[in-house]
């Protein structure tokens, strides 16, 4: 019984060293191990064995199962591994077709760039307020000293709905309505469609600004040069390089244009920045007391600080366009890029 | 403003290179826009002597020079006669460029070489015609550029001038900054009035009836004047500014007016009706005929200059021919007057005349300068048109206007700027500006200031003058006290973000379209006669009359952005707008700027791709589009129907969109001849939302459910219907039953054609049950799927199938 078993135990060893397949691993299983297969006729043996011997003959028999089921399970692991492999080996994508892609839209470039200032400000407290495009000389002129028949109108060339009524020039008719409807403290910017009958490569009749304003107690220039630092610095990176320098805006006092060292050429001088190393890139100043005056808000009590700023320029700056009028062509060619 | 290196450095003691001097302007806010050297260009241009001169051997007009330019002799052919030997000439060597891209090249002319050229004035551009070649004074180091060696080089600045800004209208005015920042003082030009003729009184009387708007008249007599050419450093200097010489006294009345800032004008006296001058409005409807030849209409408002019987200048913007000096004039009545800044604007606009002098009356002369610069005009004249000054000056001034005084509270320059500054400090800012300062008081100064700065009226004024000549550079960076929470943005500001970028993930590309649009375009788009569209608001003064009235329909724009692309045969076009419209209100009332969101697609539905089938846009790819944007702004109870169209929609494929009652917008295809219009090829969808509606519609999520704890279980139902049977009403009729375990009911098939009778269209719909409680029988669900079967059975025309 014992040499029957370990004869069994070797002949299926050899074989099952030559299998390379499922089927064959399969056939062999029902050879050795199936219900007519050998180790089954040679446990049919076990009957004729004494008392004595068939329980140890028994455990042999069963030692020689359990060592086989091993193998057979041991060799199946294998050929599945190396079949797995052998069909990753086979399975190849040419990887630089294109891929399917999904249509994707962009936001308009004077879109990007108001919504990236405008979180800059939400940042430092300031809340978005908005007012009509088609507005009030009042609003637009008057209430900001610049009264009629005043040089500071030929600042901006105007398109007249009415005698008092105009397309906005500027975002700053914002700081008059919002001083109007709410006390001080005031910490408000202002993005907006602004007009203004001008058209060539650097102007465009239809364009866009932000407005910001700051009236409290207390406000300096020397804060207002800190609000911007911080803005210019986040907007075109920290370090660059800002200065203020005096203007003349008929709603603020004191007044300055303020300039970034040129984006394109740090500074050293270069065509975009016509070889003085600085881009202007606001306006900005002190707000008038007459301003104050119109909206009967303290001048002796308050003080705060205004600036504006075009989005086209800046667009422009950040992109490197240069010419305006791209960015109202509306050619998809172009708008898909940003 | 144009002023030059050179003419500023008679005024002002400075040392600094012409980079450093822009600088200093541009940071006292006189911002330098643009520097150009004068006579940079002529570098190749240098002095040299002829030291031979004999005939050219095939020319008889032309002559054949040796040339000595200090380090060569070189052959020059020159074809001028007005030169010997041993003269000094300008020679322009090899390589040099004159004015107009003139190359000078090594030639030959007719038969000899020549190696470069002797040039004239003209050739220089330092004069308007020239007689043959410049004739340089003898002495002049030989090699050395023209413009050098006869002190001609200067840079000129540009400087862009804020309005505020009258007193640096002038050479002397900018002077006066610089001298300022550098703490110098102000060297004014000196001259002596030679008075030697008859008092003025026995040849003018001047009156001002108007003296509102002119407040002071002084004049002076010059009799014996030769009119004729400028002396030529006075053509040079008014030549860089960009002048041209008219003759010496034009010229000279020029001269002082960029030197002081202070217009001036000449009349000749001999044209004065009875030598009187009086100050007066026009007549309304008078015609008078100004300088330029221009007949102008004037009214009551504007004020002229007359003698006994006519006006004679429009004041402050032009003389008129009538009086003007010509080459016959002898007797000069020199005018320097005042008149009020807003008249002349109101009569330079009215007019669309922009003067030198317009320009300057209308920011604001200086009331005091007058006497200087009509002594200094007269002295020029005396010495360069060899006039006689008679003896006095008229001065008409009823009311003297003195020099304002502004009381300046010290602690407000630091609650302004943010920097402490002493009084001492301040005051010396104010002396350097020319300012007088008395201090009262401790704290309080008393500025009175100079009447050349009309600017400054308000103490806010003089803390800007510290700021600007202390520096902006030098007030501290801070921070305001920072509020530490930021308010978050309005709702309707969130939404428009929030649809922006639903627009983009969706595939649309923003555009931004002019609100001003053609008022024909409403044809185009096929608007009825009585659309409320049609009514717009117009602008007065439109650049062109394509964008002559605001928009009150975002359509135009858009499809001229489609047909703009597919010209460029960009012809798959997703794009969206969302911007204002302007609907007229109530006359006297701002209008209504709505915000809408439309867009327009067309073309295929995907990008191009090798693995893609290329389907077209259809209107339902609008549709889920809306529907998803609807889904995302938590809004229901939405309907499409295809009813009221607007005109421009395909009759059959377009519907409007409801929420309940509401009309929200619509969409569809465009009708084919707005297409046509257009002249887009491919059929193109279109939609529009009014976004107002949308904002106030739509609902922020406040809860949410757990996903089902129990299975789903479905049903099919196939069924023919007619094709007039609208799917909605089917899936509405499913939808509709009182029954809580549907979950929902969709459309999974239609088909029409092969097997299907005409007329009719087969559907099939699955619908969901579902218990929130256990999972659903068979049986349970057999029964509840009967009940909508009879249900629809019972309500619309179907065959299950």
């Amino acid at each position: 019984m014992k040499e029957k078993l370990e004869a069994l135990l070797q002949g299926a060893l050899v074989e099952l060293s030559t299998v390379s397949t499922e089927e064959t691993l399969h056939e062999l299983r029902v050879k050795y191990l199936g219900k007519k297969g050998l180790l089954t006729s040679v446990m049919k043996g076990l009957g004729s064995l004494s008392p004595e011997e068939r329980p140890v003959a028994g455990q042999m028999a069963n030692v020689v199962k359990v060592q086989l089921e091993e193998r057979l399970e041991g060799i199946l692991q294998d050929i599945r591994e190396r079949d797995k492999e052998q069909k990753l080996r086979n399975e190849r994508l040419d990887v630089t077709l294109p891929g399917r892609r999904r249509p994707v839209g962009t936001k308009h470039p004077v879109s990007l760039v108001i919504e990236e200032i405008s979180e800059i400000f939400a940042g430092l407290g300031f809340k978005v307020a908005e007012g009509p495009e088609i507005e009030m000389d009042y609003y637009n002129f008057e209430a900001l000293n610049i009264p009629k028949d005043h040089p500071a109108r030929d600042m901006q060339d105007t398109f007249f709905v009415s005698e008092s009524v105009v397309l906005r020039t500027h975002t700053s008719p914002v700081q008059i309505r919002t001083m109007l409807k709410q006390p001080p403290p005031v910490r408000i910017i202002a993005p907006g469609t602004v007009y203004r009958c001008d058209s060539d490569a650097t102007h465009s009749p239809m364009f866009h600004q932000i407005e910001g304003l700051l009236v409290d107690k207390g406000i300096t220039f020397g804060d207002l040069k800190g609000i911007l630092t911080i803005f210019l610095n986040q907007y075109f990176g920290s370090g660059t390089g800002v200065r203020l320098r005096p203007s003349f805006f008929p709603f603020t006092e004191p007044s300055a244009e303020v300039d970034i060292a040129c984006v394109m050429c740090k500074g050293k001088g270069c065509r975009i920045c016509k070889n003085t190393g600085w881009l202007e890139i606001l306006g900005a100043g002190m707000v008038d007391p007459e301003v104050y005056r119109h909206v009967s808000y303290d001048s002796e009590t308050f003080t705060g600080f205004a600036f504006g700023m075009g989005i086209e320029r800046i667009a422009m700056l950040r992109y490197g366009i240069s010419d305006m009028r791209l960015l109202f062509e509306n050619d998809l060619r172009f708008l898909s890029q940003f | 403003m144009i002023v030059t290196y050179n003419w500023l450095k008679e005024f002002v003691d400075f040392d600094l290179s012409s980079d450093a001097l822009s600088d200093l302007l541009t940071m006292i806010g006189l911002e330098v826009e643009g520097v150009r050297p004068i006579g940079a260009d002529f570098d190749e241009v240098v002095v040299a002597v002829v030291r031979e001169k004999l005939q050219h051997p095939n020319a008889d007009k032309l002559s054949l020079c040796q040339v000595d330019s200090g380090k060569e002799i070189l052959t020059i052919v020159c074809g001028a006669q007005n030169f010997n030997e041993g003269d000094t000439v300008a020679l322009a060597q090899i390589g040099a460029v004159l004015p107009g891209d003139f190359r000078i090249k090594r030639s030959k002319i007719r038969g000899s070489e020549s190696f470069g050229m002797l040039c004239s004035e003209k050739e220089l551009g330092l004069a308007e015609e020239s007689d043959g070649i410049m004739l340089l004074p003898a002495g002049l180091p030989l090699g050395k550029p023209v413009f050098e060696a006869l002190g001609l080089k200067d840079v000129i600045f540009e400087i862009g001038l804020t309005p505020n800004r009258a007193d640096c209208l002038s050479v002397i005015g900018i002077a006066r900054e610089i001298a300022a920042v550098l703490g110098k003082k102000v060297k004014y030009p000196s001259y002596e009035v030679r008075e030697q003729g008859p008092p003025i009184q026995e040849m003018a009387t001047i009156r001002i009836e108007d003296a509102d708007l002119c407040p002071r008249y002084m004049a002076r007599y010059i009799s014996g004047c030769t009119i004729g050419p400028s002396p030529a450093w006075m053509v040079t200097r008014l030549n860089a500014v960009g002048i041209r010489s008219i003759n010496n006294v034009v010229d000279i009345t020029n001269y002082v007016l960029l030197e002081y800032g202070h217009p001036l004008h000449a009349f000749d006296h001999q044209l004065l009706a009875g030598g009187t001058v009086i100050v007066r409005r026009a007549e309304e409807g008078e015609r008078f005929v100004t300088l330029d030849g221009q007949e102008r209409v004037l009214t009551c408002n504007d004020l002229t200059i007359r003698d006994a019987d006519k006006a004679i200048a429009l004041a402050g913007v032009m003389g008129g021919e009538n009086s003007e000096i010509s080459d016959s004039t002898t007797n000069i009545l020199l005018e320097s007057a005042y008149f009020a800044p807003s008249a002349i604007r109101r009569t330079a606009r009215r007019l669309g005349m922009h003067t030198e002098a317009s320009h300057r009356f209308e920011r604001g002369a200086d009331v005091s300068v007058l006497c200087r610069a009509l002594d200094r005009a007269a002295s020029l004249m005396a010495e360069f048109a060899g006039g006689t000054i008679a003896s006095g000056s008229i001065d008409v001034y009823p009311e003297v206007l003195l020099p304002r005084t502004i009381p300046f509270r010290l602690d407000r320059v630091e609650r302004i700027l943010g920097i402490e500054l002493s009084a001492e400090a301040v005051t010396k800012i104010f002396h350097d500006l020319e300012f007088a300062v008395e201090c009262p008081e401790p704290g309080i100064l008393q500025v009175t200031v100079p009447t050349f700065r009309v600017d400054l009226e308000r103490e806010i004024d003089l803390i800007e003058e510290v700021a600007r000549l202390n520096g902006y550079e030098n007030i501290p960076v801070t921070m305001p006290n920072v509020r530490t929470f930021s308010d978050r943005p309005t709702r309707h500001q969130a939404l428009e973000r929030q649809l922006r970028n639903l627009f983009v993930a969706h595939g649309l590309s923003e555009v931004i379209t002019y609100s001003f649009i053609n008022p024909t375009v409403f044809d185009g788009i096929l608007l009825a006669e009585n659309d409320a569209r049609r009514k717009t608001i117009g602008i007065l003064n439109p650049l062109t009359e394509e964008q002559s009235v605001m928009r009150t329909t975002l359509l135009p724009g858009l499809l001229e952005t489609t047909a703009r692309n597919t010209s460029f045969r960009q012809l798959n076009v997703q794009v969206f707008e969302m911007r204002r419209i302007y609907l007229p209100k109530e006359e006297g009332e701002l209008p209504h700027e709505p915000v809408y969101a439309a867009g327009i697609l067309t073309g295929l539905r995907d990008p191009e791709c090798w693995n893609r089938s290329r389907d077209s846009i259809d209107f339902y790819d609008v549709k889920g589009l809306l529907e998803n944007i609807f889904e995302t702004l938590c809004i229901s109870k939405i309907s499409f129907e295809a009813r009221e169209l607007d005109l421009y929609y395909h009759p059959g494929k377009a519907c409007n969109v409801y929420v309940g009652k509401e009309l929200v917008g619509s969409f569809g295809e465009i009708h084919p001849t707005v297409q046509e219009n257009f002249t887009v090829e491919k059929p193109l969808y279109y939609f529009e939302l009014n976004f107002e509606k949308l904002v106030s519609l739509s609902n922020e999520i406040i809860s949410v459910s757990p996903p089902p704890r129990f299975p789903e279980t479905f049903r099919d139902i196939a069924m023919l219907v007619q094709d007039a049977t609208e799917t909605g009403a089917v899936l509405d009729c499913i939808r509709g039953n009182k029954i809580k375990e549907i979950e929902n009911a969709e459309l999974f098939d239609l088909y029409k054609g092969k097997g299907i009778p005409d007329g009719h269209k087969s559907i099939a719909v699955r619908v969901r049950y579902r218990s929130s409680e256990r999972t659903l029988t068979d049986e349970e669900v057999n029964r509840l799927h009967e009940r909508v079967v009879q249900n629809l059975l019972s309500k619309i025309n179907v065959t299950i199938r």
